[in-house]
């Protein structure tokens, strides 16, 4: 446990490292994208000015401590395009990504635990052959394709869900009416998101499943006389969950691309559209911030599902 | 008999290969009637005779669109895969030979990069380097080799032990010789599984930021081409013929490729 805090605090560092670093690196003035294009309109005593108003004469170790202790402070830097501090608008923006990764992350792993498991128990059967099939095509359909056809459909042709956003725009709904908006725009985001997340699991869960349904004790099981339901779920699904569990961790990057690219598609004002609006503006502090946000979640993630995974399987305890 | 259990055995292989034939097929020059970046009719058109797939919104054909995307994307997809196994080649076949304090270290490197959302990085890496072909292939590759090295790496890792290695390095041979005679050969199937596989997630990539605009503006790509459909809403319109034929290609060649990847890396000899 200690060597994967050990590594995940790396990982983190590596991170916080790259992102100080890059704007640095990168060929050109480290002030394009702290404070944004426009220096290269100011004359060379404003651009030496605002080089030594952020630090950027100073040692490059000196300013990582800088920057270090900023980040410790909550100190992101200042959006330049939103006109606001980077940390205050990621606060606006992290409520609907929890809300929307969070439902998708929790549906896509059920759907694809149980039908995984199912398709493993009727091995062989046609059940197992169309829903293969199915996650396999679906597996290869990029996200944002997906999106367009479900906008395409349920939105402009059946009008059934609105096409973008998180909310209707002034629509002043209070109570249940703003409960049911928010539903209504989080429905097709959500249901993109889950399609494209969930043959990873089902993949995983089937071949464990298949492992595991081998095993003499399962044997043991049916010839006992148990009802099949009680073999596969209680029996089998126990011991297959393992190898899904540490899909969990592949699962949470996957869900935090996922939403990149979903968001994008559906105007959801979540983290990841934000990336994407940092990135089409040239807004780099907010772009570093978001990223830097999106990382910390994923990281954070995979420690408690580590945790988890120790609980579930005593084998891994003394390792 | 016999005859069925291989053909049931690589038939998903052959599907992918068929799917690839096809879509190589779709890349090849002669079938692009007119000039994509031209405006060659009236904008908005849906399909006919003179225009296959219709035209996007300043009047290019969409079919020209798709056969020089069908070059850009497999052209990208390949030489991204090419430089994530070379890296990921170098890192798991050194790692596993070499074993110890080194593997150790070069593996928690592998933990580490797998850890971190791999869209958002690279986004964060292509929007710092400029959106051209050669940064996206140049991104995709260091940041694509961990998952091939750790695959890579188990492989060196059975084969280095095998007695016929140990016979060779008693009689004397150097490592360059037992990685050029003995473990580049035993991995070599393996890495041709790992190339289809990242070929298939460097398409996927190269569509994603594509789409995000971080494609090669220059170029013609499928996803640059979903990428001005969304903006220019060709599918609230009911522009079909905008966004399914660049859509599904991208999906077929995905699908291609990770076929291909599932039937080789099940059975390296085929």
């Amino acid at each position: 446990m200690t060597t994967k805090l050990g590594q995940y605090l790396v990982a983190a560092l590596v991170i916080l490292t790259l992102n100080f670093l890059l704007p640095r690196l990168m060929p050109g003035s480290p002030l394009r994208f702290l404070v944004g294009e426009e220096v290269d309109l100011l004359p060379p005593e404003g651009v030496r000015a605002l080089m030594a108003q952020y630090g950027l004469d100073r040692p490059l170790w000196e300013q990582f401590l800088k920057y270090l202790g900023q980040l410790i402070r909550g100190d992101l830097g200042h959006s330049y395009r939103e006109g606001k501090p980077v940390a205050k608008v990621l606060g606006e923006r992290l409520p609907w990504t929890l809300l929307l990764t969070g439902t998708a992350l929790v549906a896509s792993t059920a759907l694809g635990l149980v039908l995984g498991a199912w398709a493993a128990w009727r091995h062989g059967c046609p059940f197992e052959v169309m829903t293969l099939s199915f996650f396999v095509l679906l597996a290869a359909l990029p996200s944002f394709f997906v999106g367009m056809l479900l906008i395409a459909f349920f939105s402009v042709r059946l009008r059934w869900f609105p096409i973008l956003g998180a909310q209707t725009s002034w629509g002043n709904f209070t109570g249940w009416a703003y409960a049911l908006d928010v539903l209504r725009h989080l429905a097709l985001p959500t249901i993109t998101l889950i399609l494209s997340t969930t043959p990873g699991v089902f993949l995983v869960a089937r071949a464990a499943m298949l492992g595991v349904l081998g095993e003499d004790y399962i044997r043991t099981a049916r010839s006992k006389g148990l009802r099949e339901s009680r073999v596969l779920f209680v029996h089998a699904l126990r011991n297959g969950l393992i190898p899904v569990a540490t899909m969990f961790m592949i699962q949470l990057g996957l869900v935090a691309s996922g939403a990149t690219v979903v968001e994008t598609v559906f105007g959801y004002p979540g983290l990841g559209r934000l990336l994407y609006e940092a990135v089409s503006r040239r807004d780099y502090p907010l772009m570093q911030g978001g990223f830097l946000l999106i990382t910390a979640g994923v990281l954070l993630a995979n420690l408690g599902a580590d945790v988890l995974y120790c609980l579930l399987d005593p084998r891994v305890r003394r390792v | 008999m016999k005859i069925i259990g291989w053909a049931k055995r690589r038939s998903a292989g052959l599907a992918g290969l068929v799917i690839l034939g096809v879509v190589a097929g779709i890349a090849s020059l002669p079938l692009a009637p007119y000039d994509p970046h031209a405006r060659v009719g009236a904008p908005f058109q849906p399909p006919s005779g003179r225009h296959w797939l219709g035209t996007n919104d300043i009047g290019q054909d969409i079919f020209s669109e798709v056969v020089y995307g069908a070059r850009t994307s497999l052209v990208t997809g390949v030489l991204s895969a090419a430089l994530a196994l070379a890296l990921g080649l170098a890192v798991g076949g050194t790692a596993g030979y070499a074993g110890g304090a080194f593997d150790a270290f070069l593996m928690r490197t592998v933990d580490v990069v797998l850890a971190v959302p791999f869209l958002p990085l690279v986004i964060v890496l292509a929007a710092y380097v400029g959106p051209s072909r050669t940064n996206v292939i140049l991104v995709f590759g260091t940041l694509g080799w961990a998952r091939p090295a750790r695959v890579l790496r188990s492989q060196v890792l059975v084969v280095r032990n095998l007695p016929f290695v140990e016979a060779a390095r008693a009689l004397g041979a150097s490592s360059a010789h037992i990685f050029r005679r003995h473990l580049f050969p035993a991995v070599f199937p393996l890495a041709i599984a790992q190339f289809v596989n990242l070929a298939s997630s460097a398409i996927l990539i190269e569509s994603s930021l594509a789409f995000l605009g971080l494609g090669d503006p220059t170029l013609k790509s499928w996803g640059t081409m979903l990428y001005y459909a969304y903006m220019r809403g060709a599918f609230l319109t009911g522009a079909w013929w905008w966004v399914v034929p660049p859509g599904a290609l991208i999906a077929a060649s995905v699908l291609g490729f990770a076929l291909l990847g599932y039937t080789l890396e099940k059975d390296p000899r085929s």
